[in-house]
């Protein structure tokens, strides 16, 4: 009598687990492919040299990918990293000069983003303007603090060895920014897969109303994600601060756009609900080794960024047709 | 023949004497008093009145616009009511949001079911409730739950990490259900459960309403199927333009008697 209603959605595990893992996959194959591209063409890619250095300035995108997957899976999106990373580049060279220590300068730097980012989260999660409009005001007034304290000029850092041990420093031969990416990966990708909070983001973004109706705390779930990016853009304007020994108002210019393309690139749904951490690790090591790549290569930089940009596109599109592809098959099954 | 259904339905609680309509119906599970719901120039709801007795199935029915969505979000805390008051087992409550109403184990199946796609099924029987230890997600404490969820209400879904965008409509609507009656509910309001479904996806809900109600659970049922009605409930309410205007036993009354009541022809008749 109900045969047709419990026999419905049985069909086989590894057709499945394609399906689910279709957007990792992808880009892990697309990365390998990369990573054998450049050893072919060029003598020195594959150096523990090399790769030590990609690890070195992939860092702060990494980072800060990592916190931007949490807020585009709650369909979000936060434009102002690259402002808020040099508004924390500057602000920690100038205190820094002015003598602070700097395990201080760290942490007020780190307290610094936080508020930041949950300022914007307040106007997006309880205020309700759209997450795109708030944070491109951000990108404005941030950058626009940032060079004012500057007056547009570099402030030099000098003189504090323990500062600088953070971005040229290596711990067993690996570059501190490297690790400390690689370990905030690592717990971004345990927080959003096994833990209460994970979930939550990933509710919020599937399906709001649902999150509310069953009494998670959606607002606050909301603006936590855009307190996650400012804190990740402090920690890589730290980074930068320390590798560049300087503070510019003029750093990470585009930084956004690399983050949301390695995020996107890592096959994470712009319309929320969807994402992975391991996925926005390798789009953003992809998007750094083919830049790193092409000039080897001794193409034109200029050209580095035509052929990202439609590598983006192109990636984007190939994810779009796998999934709904096997959205079809599956309804047909 | 309805009233063959029905007491083969009743069959089953044996002793519950609540279960029964409400004849001698001691304390209602949910009783409202003159509920009234205001939105701008529209009077949604004019003063409703309505009494369910533990392990009673009560139909809501009427016209689109009659308020018995408006009525349902009230019980559920989704609304906040303009006058009027609720009371659960004798005791005078008020709900300001759905929290509050779930903390009251009210508990409701939205017509658009409220599951999250991008999350599994069972993370989807559990979501607002996860099982944590240090605020991580007890997997296999919940998947051990889970079974013992579908088994009991005797839903077979075969993978638990199926997301739910793959399942039937079907099989999500039985998870709706099944999330919000393993709770220990008392009172648990559907929103047109049976209106996408096929036809065998339809008689999987009935008789799940059924044991669910045999657990002396109160459900209010809207449906525009009115056949369904005479399936499970054990009483009908009838709305018009935000009143209640009828109250029919089940045994009572007829398809066309119903038809006629929420037509507004009734009463002349």
């Amino acid at each position: 009598m109900s045969a047709g209603y419990t026999e419905r959605g049985q069909g086989s595990a590894a057709a499945d687990f394609l399906a689910e893992h279709a957007q990792v996959l992808s880009i892990a194959a697309f990365f390998a492919l990369c990573l054998v591209f450049f050893t072919v063409m060029t003598d020195v890619f594959l150096t523990s040299g090399n790769i030590l250095n990609i690890l070195r300035q992939a860092a702060p995108i990494l980072i800060v990918a990592v916190a931007m997957t949490f807020v585009i899976i709650t369909a979000g999106i936060d434009l102002s990293v690259g402002s808020q990373v040099a508004l924390i580049n500057a602000s920690a060279a100038l205190t820094l000069a002015a003598g602070v220590p700097w395990p201080l300068v760290i942490l007020a730097m780190l307290g610094l983003g936080a508020l930041i980012g949950l300022g914007q989260g307040w106007f997006i999660a309880y205020q309700g303007i759209p997450a795109f409009i708030v944070t491109l005001a951000g990108l404005s007034i941030l950058r626009g603090a940032a060079l004012y304290m500057t007056q547009g000029y570099s402030i030099p850092i000098r003189d504090v060895p323990g500062f600088f041990y953070l971005g040229r420093g290596t711990l067993f031969d690996i570059p501190v920014p490297a690790l400390v990416a690689v370990g905030i990966a690592v717990i971004g990708g345990v927080v959003m897969a096994r833990t209460l909070y994970g979930r939550r983001v990933v509710a919020v973004g599937s399906n709001p109303e649902a999150a509310r109706r069953v009494g998670m705390p959606a607002r606050w779930t909301i603006a936590s994600v855009y307190m996650l990016t400012g804190l990740a853009s402090a920690v890589a304007g730290l980074l930068i601060a320390a590798r560049l020994g300087s503070g510019s108002s003029n750093a990470a210019v585009g930084f956004e756009l690399q983050v949301i393309a390695a995020v996107v690139l890592g096959g994470t749904s712009l319309f929320g609900g969807r994402g992975t951490i391991l996925g926005t690790v390798l789009g953003a090591l992809t998007i750094a080794v083919i830049g790193n790549g092409l000039i080897l290569m001794h193409i034109s930089p200029f050209f580095t960024q035509i052929v990202t940009g439609a590598i983006i596109l192109i990636a984007i599109w190939l994810n779009t047709r796998i999934f709904t592809a096997n959205f079809s098959l599956r309804r047909r099954g | 023949m309805a009233q063959a259904a029905h007491t083969d339905i009743m069959a089953p609680e044996g002793s519950v004497p609540s279960g029964k309509p409400a004849a001698v119906a001691p304390v209602p599970r949910i009783s409202l008093r003159g509920i009234r719901k205001t939105f701008g120039s529209v009077e949604a709801l004019r003063g409703v009145d309505l009494d369910i007795a533990p392990g009673e199935c009560v139909g809501l029915i009427g016209d689109n616009a009659a308020g018995k969505s408006t009525l349902t979000k009230i019980i559920s805390g989704t609304y906040v009511p303009d006058a009027g008051s609720i009371a659960i087992d004798g005791q005078a409550v008020k709900f300001a949001s759905p929290a509050d109403a779930r903390a009251r184990h009210i508990e409701m199946v939205f017509q658009d079911l409220s599951l999250c796609d991008h999350i599994d099924v069972m993370g989807n029987l559990f979501l607002g409730r996860e099982e944590t230890r240090w605020s991580f997600l007890n997997t296999r404490s919940m998947r051990v739950h889970a079974r013992a969820m579908l088994d009991d209400l005797d839903i077979r879904i075969p993978r638990l990490n199926a997301k739910v965008a793959q399942l039937s409509g079907g099989q999500r609507q039985a998870i709706a259900i099944a999330r919000a009656a393993s709770f220990e509910p008392r009172v648990l309001i559907m929103d047109e459960p049976t209106s996408a479904l096929a036809v065998a996806e339809v008689e999987a809900v009935l008789r799940l309403i059924n044991r669910v109600k045999a657990r002396g659970v109160s459900v209010i049922l809207i449906t525009h199927r009115l056949q369904d009605l005479f399936r499970v409930c054990d009483r009908i309410a009838v709305m018009y333009e935000g009143t209640k205007v009828a109250e029919r036993q089940i045994g009572e009354t007829s398809l066309e008697d119903l038809v006629k009541l929420i037509v507004g022809k009734g009463e002349e008749l």
